[in-house]
């Protein structure tokens, strides 16, 4: 019997452990190989939802379905202190769960995710609001439609955070929603970012820093976070400059999974050392990783996961049954980004192809809309 | 030369969403003072963005090579 675990039972692991049984399910009904999910939560929730549940443009109760009822059959799926994973020992091929027991693998996948560091800096938790979260997307939700005029501060805390475009996206989403509501001139909208421009890809810094001087779009860059002051209402940053809010919308730190750190097997941010490629965490042939676990330079998103895990999945199936070449991973992306309230544009690219982002338009923000809502039956259950 | 000793090698030659200064910033928040950060670069206006980007942060430009038309820059964190 021969075990294939991964690690994680978000976007990227649930895909990944779908196209594995997908290919190994003979092998799985004949009972020469286990395709197991590790993940404490038994809910698999559908991330870039929850800016959409910020802005008011989905249901809460759309963004999540229980775990199981997106894995396939062949699947198997430990939740709970099951599935919490308290060590990764690389050494001797196992991981051990928080319920005491060990689970030996023959092919390992990290899709251990990034996480959320509120703490990181001061003031943060008291004094941001942010879409990073379904609980606290609700809230924001909340503000946005009782807020009736002021300056509102859309900020960036650091570099790399999941979902790249996010920032950009509400704050073009706040800018149209205040217009169709006709306060928009009472509303003053700053963004910080903490490098040189609005976005790290020149192409879609030029669209978008364009767009921002056509919206009447305060730019703060370069902007590192350093401190938020609730009571006074006011964000500060390393370089020295500060900035009054009566709203502020902010991207808090990531790191990468704790139980990366405790196993000695990431950075200091617990990003795992990765090859681009491949793949494979480096110096381990039978480790893969992938979404935004890796220390990859490269967009930490839900479309990033699901093209990696097409060239994860047949090299995990290959090594288990040693019959086919292994393929690699050119680095494709492809996400939409929404440009108000009814209208978006998108990026795709790969390592050697920059992307070209069309004219914003309804068609694009219909299919992100509808993309959404193909998820769960489709993209989840990798039907294609 | 000075030995320095290296927190990360960034490969930042390919399209990235955070795009390379992005990338760097965060590895040198992370590198100990005295620590350097290596960062591969794919084109020479973008190796001319972080040489200015190092100036504004105070961060020490210990090597600037080129290499088969790429470029290798390594950055020591001073403060």
């Amino acid at each position: 019997m021969k075990n294939v675990l991964v690690a994680g039972g978000g976007l990227g692991g649930t895909i990944v452990a779908n196209r594995i049984a997908q290919k190994l399910s003979n092998e799985i009904d004949k009972g020469e190989v286990n395709v197991t999910v590790l993940d404490k939560d038994d809910k698999h929730f559908y991330q870039p939802g929850f800016l959409l549940v910020s802005m008011g443009a989905m249901e809460p109760g759309e963004t999540h379905v229980p775990e199981r009822s997106v894995l396939d059959r062949h699947v198997k799926f430990l939740s709970g202190d099951k599935g919490t994973m308290t060590k990764i020992d690389a050494a001797n091929h196992s991981i051990s769960t928080a319920d005491g027991a060990s689970h030996h693998y023959d092919q390992l996948v990290l899709s251990t995710g990034s996480h959320l560091q509120f703490d990181e800096i001061p003031g943060f938790t008291e004094g941001a609001d942010t879409f990073f979260n379904l609980e606290k997307a609700r809230d924001m939700w909340k503000k946005v439609q009782s807020f009736t005029g002021g300056k509102i501060v859309v900020d960036t805390a650091m570099l790399p955070h999941k979902c790249p475009v996010a920032p950009l996206e509400v704050t073009l989403m706040l800018d149209d929603y205040f217009r169709k509501k006709g306060i928009r001139e009472k509303v003053q909208i700053d963004y910080c970012y903490p490098v040189p421009g609005v976005f790290g890809i020149p192409n879609v810094n030029r669209m978008m820093t364009g767009i921002f001087a056509e919206r009447g779009i305060n730019i703060h860059s370069q902007f590192t976070l350093a401190s938020v002051d609730a009571g006074a209402r006011k964000i500060t940053s390393k370089e020295g400059e500060s900035l009054d809010y009566d709203m502020l919308v902010s991207v808090p730190p990531h790191k990468g999974a704790q139980v990366i750190g405790d196993s000695g097997l990431g950075d200091r941010r617990n990003w795992i050392p990765t090859d681009k490629f491949t793949l494979l965490v480096k110096g381990h042939d039978d480790i893969h990783a992938m979404g935004d676990t890796t220390d990859i330079a490269i967009s930490k998103a839900g479309s990033t996961a699901d093209y990696e895990s097409y060239t994860v999945s047949h090299n995990v199936a290959a090594d288990i049954t040693g019959t086919d070449g292994k393929k690699t991973y050119p680095g494709t992306v492809f996400c939409f980004i929404a440009t108000g309230m009814d209208q978006a544009t998108y990026i795709k690219f790969d390592y050697s192809h920059p992307p070209v982002p069309p004219t914003p338009s309804q068609i694009y923000w219909w299919s992100k809309l509808a993309y959404n809502k193909l998820y769960w039956s489709i993209h989840a259950r990798t039907m294609i | 030369m000075l030995e320095i000793k290296l927190y990360k090698t960034i490969d930042a030659t390919s399209e990235n969403c955070t795009g390379p200064i992005g990338e760097l910033s965060s590895a040198m928040n992370d590198a100990y003072v005295g620590e350097g950060v290596a960062i591969l670069l794919g084109d020479e206006p973008t190796r001319d963005d972080v040489l200015v980007w190092a100036r504004r942060t105070g961060n020490e430009v210990a090597e600037n090579i080129s290499e088969g038309g790429k470029f290798k820059l390594i950055l020591r964190k001073v403060k």
